[in-house]
């Protein structure tokens, strides 16, 4: 767990989760129409306050919610699959990818879950092993006392030295930058650079003396460019940079001219968890134009259901690149290693 | 029963019996899990015949990358000891010495920052230090440097902030014992022709040797195993074994690899404990 993760509201509502596991029988929980559902802690405060009872009162089931970051979240999924406490896991794709392959999720139906059949194209995975719920993009934050920056290549101009943060490549929007100094190293699309790493690798490597910083954690980030110790986070993506800019931070996001990415947004359905037919319910909820609604508002992306309105500014998610995340999940772990000895 | 028995098995046995529960705890939370994480650690790499293996050991230990993410740990650890120490020792003197209020207001001062949570306190080092933080202004208005220096995300300041951190860990078991301490002492030695350099060797450094030894284990195992403080002020430009163990579990999905550093971690922290306490029996003997 990233220590950001570890707001009190977390711990409140872990500890309570583990209370309810352990005290209540299954029976009785679902009784009580309640249920576990882990995900991002970034995501804690508007669940909490405008999507959980936006569902509790259309469904009327009480989520306890377990924030913690997606690898986290995985961790503990192996940890307990004999007996999952989780019913619902929110997490981003190239984690889906490794939880299908380990067997802890199974797939979504439309039966259970009616809204899988009214989603943007590309939004449902294995055949409804895990669906998108939301798409929040990625591009440059910046602050916006600067000007916003036009080019991905923005990020390598001298006058910026010492003022650039990339997130590591162990958060899943680490992988943008690499991606991007592949295609500005070769020239070649997205849709080829994503495999040629080698030259992503090369021209990051000019980038390492701009460097401010390589976060892992995106609140440290984040002030830092508000307070102009920064000035930009390439890679950074909406539901992170867009949430503080409408409370009020000098930063803002731009897409640059060789375009944005979209960030995976997945719901899986826990194999084995507890309370499976309510796990359809919520997942059908987060499907659903209503929630999406209001994650639009609160969380800044895209939406998913194609009944759900796309506000004015936000990019058309079809113009979004989303990478071959299987390729990603299968190569992080080399790239861990290259990007600590070579790079840092 | 116990009451038939010679006074000596007796107490040995009372003994015996109070301890159980507590055996007991440490049985099932502490031995049987690093049980489990050196087994783990045996574990062969995926693809290679089961059995016990050496591999993950061998991968730490002889990979520059890991051996330097090793060090990093062990540096730290030494640099915040040494540091925590000497700024420490004396500071436990003044509060055992001073009075009344005086002494209420330093020990505020030392309990209440502990109430903060390290992360509160890493974020506040990263603002003071910034290009435009109170440190720089300082420099750039006496004119000791010319343009601001970078000092956010160096090893300077994850030292200076760990050092922040870990200060109390290191004053409280040396107060401790310097407040039990008899004034007198010193005031004998002198008596007996001690100079105040001789009186400090010979009396006063051995007898606080024990709260010393204390606050050196407390203060290594605390500076070798930080995760927070060197992830917030340096981030991944500075591999530790802490943060080696938390890329291997999450990240590679490596659990030998990650339980082979836990246990190189385990092995440092228990030998610098081991070390400091024998120092300290040798410097009394």
């Amino acid at each position: 767990m990233r220590p950001d993760d570890l707001s009190r509201r977390t711990l409140l509502t872990a500890g309570g989760a583990l209370a309810a596991s352990l005290a209540m029988p299954s029976i009785l929980r679902a009784q009580t129409k309640e249920i576990v559902v882990g995900g991002p802690a970034g995501a804690a405060k508007y669940f909490n306050e405008a999507v959980f009872p936006a569902i509790n009162k259309s469904l009327g089931v009480t989520i306890l919610y377990e924030g913690s970051n997606s690898l986290t979240n995985l961790q503990k999924m192996q940890a307990d699959r004999g007996a999952p406490k989780f019913s619902v896991v929110i997490m981003d794709d190239p984690v889906m990818i490794k939880a299908a392959d380990e067997g802890l999720i199974v797939p979504i139906t439309a039966k259970g879950s009616p809204n899988l059949d009214r989603l943007v194209a590309g939004a449902v995975h294995r055949d409804g092993m895990w669906a998108n719920y939301q798409r929040p993009w990625a591009g440059i934050a910046f602050n916006s006392k600067t000007p916003a920056p036009a080019s991905w290549a923005d990020l390598w101009v001298p006058a910026n030295k010492g003022r650039v943060i990339v997130p590591s490549i162990q958060n899943t929007e680490g992988f943008w930058n690499l991606l991007v100094a592949a295609h500005l190293e070769t020239g070649k699309p997205f849709a080829e650079a994503q495999y040629d790493i080698d030259a992503g690798f090369k021209k990051l490597k000019s980038l390492v003396p701009s460097l401010l910083n390589v976060y892992t954690n995106a609140p440290q980030a984040m002030n830092l460019l508000e307070q102009g110790e920064a000035s930009m986070i390439g890679g950074q993506f909406s539901a992170y940079t867009l949430t503080r800019k409408a409370e009020g931070a000098p930063v803002d996001l731009a897409v640059p001219k060789e375009g944005g990415f979209a960030m995976p947004s997945g719901i899986a359905k826990v194999k084995g968890g507890p309370a499976p037919d309510l796990a359809d319910a919520v997942i059908d909820a987060f499907l659903g134009p209503a929630v999406q609604e209001i994650l639009v508002e609160k969380a800044v992306v895209a939406p998913t259901n194609t009944a759900t309105p796309r506000p004015a500014g936000f990019p058309d998610p079809a113009t979004l690149f989303a990478p071959d995340w299987a390729f990603v999940a299968r190569e992080r772990g080399k790239w861990a290693e290259r990007w600590t000895t070579e790079l840092l | 029963m116990i009451a038939l028995l010679p006074p000596i098995d007796r107490d040995r046995r009372v003994a015996l019996l109070l301890s159980g529960p507590a055996g007991l705890i440490l049985l099932a939370l502490f031995a049987l899990p690093l049980g489990l994480l050196f087994a783990v650690s045996l574990q062969a790499p995926p693809g290679t015949p089961p059995g016990p293996s050496l591999a993950a050991y061998e991968r730490l230990l002889t990979t520059p990358h890991h051996l330097g993410a090793v060090w990093n740990s062990v540096k730290l650890s030494l640099a915040v000891t040494v540091l925590t120490l000497l700024v420490g020792y004396p500071a436990s003197f003044a509060i055992a010495r001073a009075k009344g209020r005086w002494r209420s207001l330093m020990l505020g001062c030392l309990f209440l920052p502990l109430s903060a949570s390290v992360i509160v306190k890493a974020f506040a080092w990263t603002i003071l230090l910034r290009s435009s933080g109170i440190v720089n202004t300082v420099l750039l208005g006496l004119g000791i440097v010319d343009a601001p220096v970078r000092m956010i995300f160096t090893e300077t300041a994850l030292i200076v902030g760990a050092v922040n951190v870990f200060l109390p860990f290191m004053i409280l078991p040396v107060y401790a014992v310097v407040a039990q301490l008899d004034p007198r002492l010193s005031e004998a030695a002198a008596t007996l022709g001690a100079n105040p350099a001789a009186g400090f060797l010979k009396v006063t450094l051995p007898v606080t040797m024990p709260g010393i030894v204390a606050g050196v284990a407390l203060v290594s195992a605390l500076s070798v195993s930080a995760y927070v403080v060197p992830t917030l002020l340096i981030g991944e430009r500075y591999p530790t074994l802490a943060s080696t163990i938390a890329k291997a579990y999450l990240l590679t999905r490596e659990p030998a690899f990650g339980a082979a550093a836990g246990v190189v971690l385990l092995v440092i922290a228990v030998a610098i404990v081991v070390l400091s306490s024998r120092l300290a029996r040798e410097g009394r003997a």
